[in-house]
């Protein structure tokens, strides 16, 4: 056990140890002070040049986008939300088993397998899998707890209404851009402010910041419009019963408040779903009643009556000769559905005399036609917070012939939009006032307060007020007894308004004898209307007549409308002690 | 005599504060800094932020004891044990080889488990080689400079652990027990020519043994070049020296660093010093140094100052063991060296490591209480 040493060589040995020992600690003195000057070296005199280059990497400059804001209906009802959701990512890099997780991840998302496989092998360090992802399916993948895959704050556009109104708030592609309607038009006021600012990450991309909470701080502006969703509905739903039942097209509704040139509804068929608008075809997107003109047909005569009026040509009761249903303008012949002898000018807008029609144009001249048109606000943008708001088509009367003064006189040869003619037909309405058609009510801020108030805003004046008043009557007339719009005649309220059947262009360049827009302008109440209502049919294949086809569903707007909005009935009528 | 009495009184364990104080204070910090390094990492894998500094705290426990122990029980009778210790770890390196006994890491197979506890044979083996080069040299002391007595036999043992070592593969073990035996036979007083006639022989093994195997290439171009490809085989040294730098003078605080968020790998291991740099700066580097050179220097006045010949040999080993394992994880992280995969005695998580350093340290204890009179 003892070390068996023997005592005198110790010493001497242990004399050359300890040398040696010595020597060893100051190789290691010397050692250490390398390392400690080393240390000195790179944490002082390279400091701050690791430093940046160590910020490079985690310390990015990013824009924070403000989430986009909302936009409601009239009642602050919502149409368009944004709600966080979740996007979910990778880091190939950190993957542990690139194929089983591959599986499993393609099962819950329904993506496919071989690329998503392919992407977790990559040598990337970060790659998407799936963006704006379901509540449903993130609680599967955190349940498997991947390696690797981890999830991203993200934000989705969304319309708690569905189809109601979609075309006129339109939609929002996956980039928050907005890219129809409203969304379109007013995307800037709607995305708010953007913010740069310096973020933290670590090698897995993942950001350690108050992104999400600045997000909702830099919140655009909400848009609220004048749609009210109830009416929406019921135009909505009218609507879509008259292009079902007369298996036709297409259909537009609007419902406007003629003093103010509020839109209450404008409506769509066929209606598509904007949370997945790309399941429908892109016809289907854009705001037709302000984009897609189309030739108004007889609704026009009434613009002709008022003007033959205004310019005091006529009276209701002037009397014209409607040539049996036959009329000769240079080498073409115009005919009436009926043949008529003499008729009086209220009776050529209630039984819709085409012949009528041209007689007066025909005394007033093409450029007062021509002035008339352009004064109730046709041939020019209408000027409604919509995108693609068209003039129609309205040519100078210059380039007119006989036969185009004629046919314009009764609503062909000239293009209007939807909105461009309930527009026309409420400034009748309101005592000849035309006033701006408006879909914006206000734009609020995110707090709730008015950012900028949108009012009523009158153009110009287009007919004097008895002017008005002596149309109003005769278009009372087309709803009342033997006028083309019996079938728009609703109990309890004065309805006024014209009926338009109007033969498509074919594609030949003649008029189609078997496709027919079929429309109905109204108002109601007579003396102080509140509402005005548009419903065009677009190709009903069969009836094709406006007061068959659009009427009904004009009383159905405006019953339900006025039920739910508590107005008055103002006439007595017959069926009174029937109820 | 009196005075030697009443210090001999004294337990091992209290008499060498100039070790125990700095110990205490590396593994405390070392707990510290391992739950700042690896919260985000344990998170990640673990789904808990305290699985590493947990199982830390259990090792730091256990390495306590182990120290306690060590420096309480003579140290004189680890000389008659000295064979039975060395074939232990001709076991322990074979055992490795052994499936199902064996365990794969990161590529290689450096891990035993048994009963539930992973161990890392090739940790003993320093501790092993440092008690029977002792014993040996000890024994050989008065023929110690003949060639074929103090010198090659050694030669001989080092090359049959290095061959074990290197299957596994670890070139890092290798390098230190090598070192290990070269410093502990300088300090026997093996004659210098013998020493220096050992340089035209490694060159070309090392040469060999980076060449040979690509991964050791890719660290030695890594070390030299690293700037130069920073995102692949520069990756970690590159990393490490912002982890550094971006410390500064004082450090960014203890939690605040980045460099440990998934961007430096092994944060809490093999570059824990990098993390204390990045968070401490470079005032705590310079204290953690300035630790181990207390330890260091106490350990080195041990082996001077021990009763028998055995004994300086065994504090002279265990210190050089300790020198080599700091000098070298230090030089590491910052750039000096190439990658080794060694763990920084007391302050890096890891059991093995742990125990062993601290069993180490207390047998130093116990040589420092036998002092020659």
């Amino acid at each position: 056990m003892a070390p068996g040493k023997k005592p005198d060589s110790k010493a001497k040995t242990n004399q050359g140890i300890n040398a040696r020992i010595t020597f060893l600690q100051w190789a290691l003195v010397f050692v250490m002070l390398l390392l400690a000057m080393k240390a000195v070296d790179i944490q002082i005199f390279q400091s701050s040049e690791l430093t940046q280059k160590a910020e490079k990497e985690y310390i990015r400059q990013i824009t924070v986008n403000g989430k986009r804001g909302d936009i409601v209906d009239r009642n602050m009802k919502k149409l368009c939300i944004t709600i966080d959701t979740l996007s979910v990512a990778a880091n190939p890099r950190m993957v542990v088993d690139a194929s089983a997780t591959a599986k499993k991840l393609a099962e819950i998302l329904g993506v496919n397998r071989k690329k998503l496989q392919k992407n977790l092998e990559s040598k990337k360090s970060f790659v998407w899998i799936k963006r704006k992802i379901s509540p449903s399916e993130s609680e599967k993948i955190k349940k498997y707890n991947f390696k690797g895959i981890f999830f991203k704050d993200d934000l989705i556009r969304f319309h708690p209404q569905k189809e109601l109104a979609a075309q006129v708030t339109g939609i929002t592609g996956s980039d928050g851009k907005g890219l129809e309607g409203i969304e379109f038009q007013y995307n800037k006021i709607l995305n708010g402010e953007s913010r740069r600012i310096t973020i933290e990450k670590d090698a897995a991309g993942r950001y350690y910041s108050e992104e999400k909470d600045l997000r909702d701080k830099l919140k655009g502006d909400t848009i609220v419009l004048t749609i009210d969703s109830t009416i929406q509905f019921i135009a909505e739903k009218a609507l879509e019963q008259a292009v079902t039942e007369h298996k036709a097209k297409s259909g537009m509704a609007i419902v406007m408040i003629p003093s103010t040139g509020e839109i209450l509804a404008m409506a769509h068929a066929p209606a598509f779903n904007p949370n997945s608008f790309t399941d429908f075809e892109r016809d289907r997107w854009r705001n037709r009643s302000v984009t897609d003109p189309f030739e108004p047909g007889s609704t026009m005569k009434v613009f002709v009556a008022a003007a033959a009026m205004e310019l005091e040509i006529a009276t209701p009761m002037s009397i014209f000769f409607c040539e049996n249903g036959k009329y000769r303008v240079g080498r073409s012949t115009v005919h009436d559905t009926h043949e008529y002898e003499w008729l009086t000018l209220k009776q050529i807008i209630k039984y819709s005399s085409n012949i009528g029609a041209i007689k007066l144009s025909e005394i007033m001249g093409k450029k007062q036609l021509y002035n008339t048109l352009l004064s109730f606000g046709f041939g020019k943008e209408s000027g409604i917070e919509c995108p693609g708001d068209s003039p129609g088509l309205l040519s100078h009367y210059d380039r007119w012939s006989a036969i185009d003064t004629a046919a314009i006189s009764f609503g062909q040869g000239i293009s209007v939009s939807a909105v461009q003619l309930i527009n026309a037909i409420s400034a009748i309405a309101n005592g000849g006032t035309l006033m701006r058609p408006r879909i914006i009510k206000e734009i609020k801020d995110s707090n709730g307060e008015i950012r900028q108030p949108f009012v009523p805003e009158s153009i110009k004046r287009v007919i004097s007020k008895s002017t008005a008043i002596k149309v109003k009557d005769m278009m009372r007339a087309v709803v009342e007894e033997g006028g083309t719009a019996t079938q728009a005649d609703l109990n309890g309220y004065s309805v006024c308004g014209k009926t338009g059947t109007a033969q498509k262009v074919s594609k030949s360049g003649g008029y189609s004898k078997s496709r027919y827009t079929a429309l109905f302008a109204a108002f109601a109440p007579m003396e102080n209307p509140e509402l005005a209502v548009l419903v065009v049919v677009d190709e009903p294949p069969k009836s094709h007549y406006g007061g068959v086809v659009a009427a009904p569903a004009v009383k159905k707007i405006f019953s339900e409308s006025f039920h739910y909005l508590k107005i008055p009935p103002d006439i007595n009528t017959k069926t009174e002690h029937n109820q | 005599m009196a005075q030697n009495k009443t210090k001999k009184d004294i337990h091992p364990f209290l008499n060498e504060l100039a070790i125990l104080f700095p110990v205490a204070i590396l593994a405390g910090l070392g707990l510290i800094m391992i739950h700042s390094a690896s919260a985000s990492i344990s998170f990640s894998e673990h789904g808990t932020a305290f699985h590493y500094v947990q199982k830390q705290l259990v090792f730091c426990a256990l390495g306590f004891l182990v120290m306690f122990i060590a420096a309480s029980v003579p140290y004189k009778i680890l000389n008659p044990l000295a064979y039975i210790i060395l074939v232990s770890a001709f076991i322990f390196l074979a055992a490795v080889k052994i499936p199902g006994l064996g365990v794969k890491a990161g590529g290689a197979y450096r891990w035993l488990k048994l009963g539930g506890m992973s161990f890392q044979p090739s940790e003993f083996t320093k501790l092993a080689m440092v008690i029977f080069l002792a014993y040996s040299l000890n024994k050989k002391q008065e023929q110690i400079h003949r060639f074929f007595v103090g010198f090659f036999p050694h030669l001989i043992l080092l090359g049959l652990l290095s061959l074990l070592i290197l299957s596994q593969p670890d070139l890092g073990s290798v390098v230190i027990l090598g070192a290990i035996t070269w410093g502990m036979m300088f300090v026997a007083g093996v004659r210098l020519l013998h020493l220096a006639s050992l340089i035209p022989i490694i060159i070309p093994l090392v040469y060999f043994q980076v060449y040979k195997i690509p991964y050791r290439m890719e660290r030695l171009f890594a070390y030299l070049y690293a700037w130069d490809d920073p995102q692949d085989t520069g990756y970690q040294i590159t990393h490490s020296l912002k982890a550094f730098g971006s410390g500064g003078l004082f450090g960014k605080g203890i939690g605040l660093g980045m460099q440990k968020l998934h961007y430096l790998p092994e944060p809490h291991t093999d570059f824990i010093l990098s993390i204390i740099g990045e968070e401490l700066g470079l005032f705590g580097v310079l204290i953690i140094l300035v630790l181990y050179g207390i330890i260091l220097m106490r350990g080195a006045r041990i082996a001077k100052e021990a009763d028998t010949l055995f004994g300086t040999l065994t504090a002279a080993g265990l210190t050089i063991a300790l020198a080599l394992q700091v000098t070298i994880n230090t030089g590491v992280t910052m750039g000096l060296l190439p990658t080794k995969g060694l763990t920084l005695p007391f302050l890096s998580y890891g059991g093995t490591s742990l125990l062993i350093s601290m069993a180490g340290m207390g047998i130093l204890m116990n040589i420092g209480s036998h002092k020659k009179s």
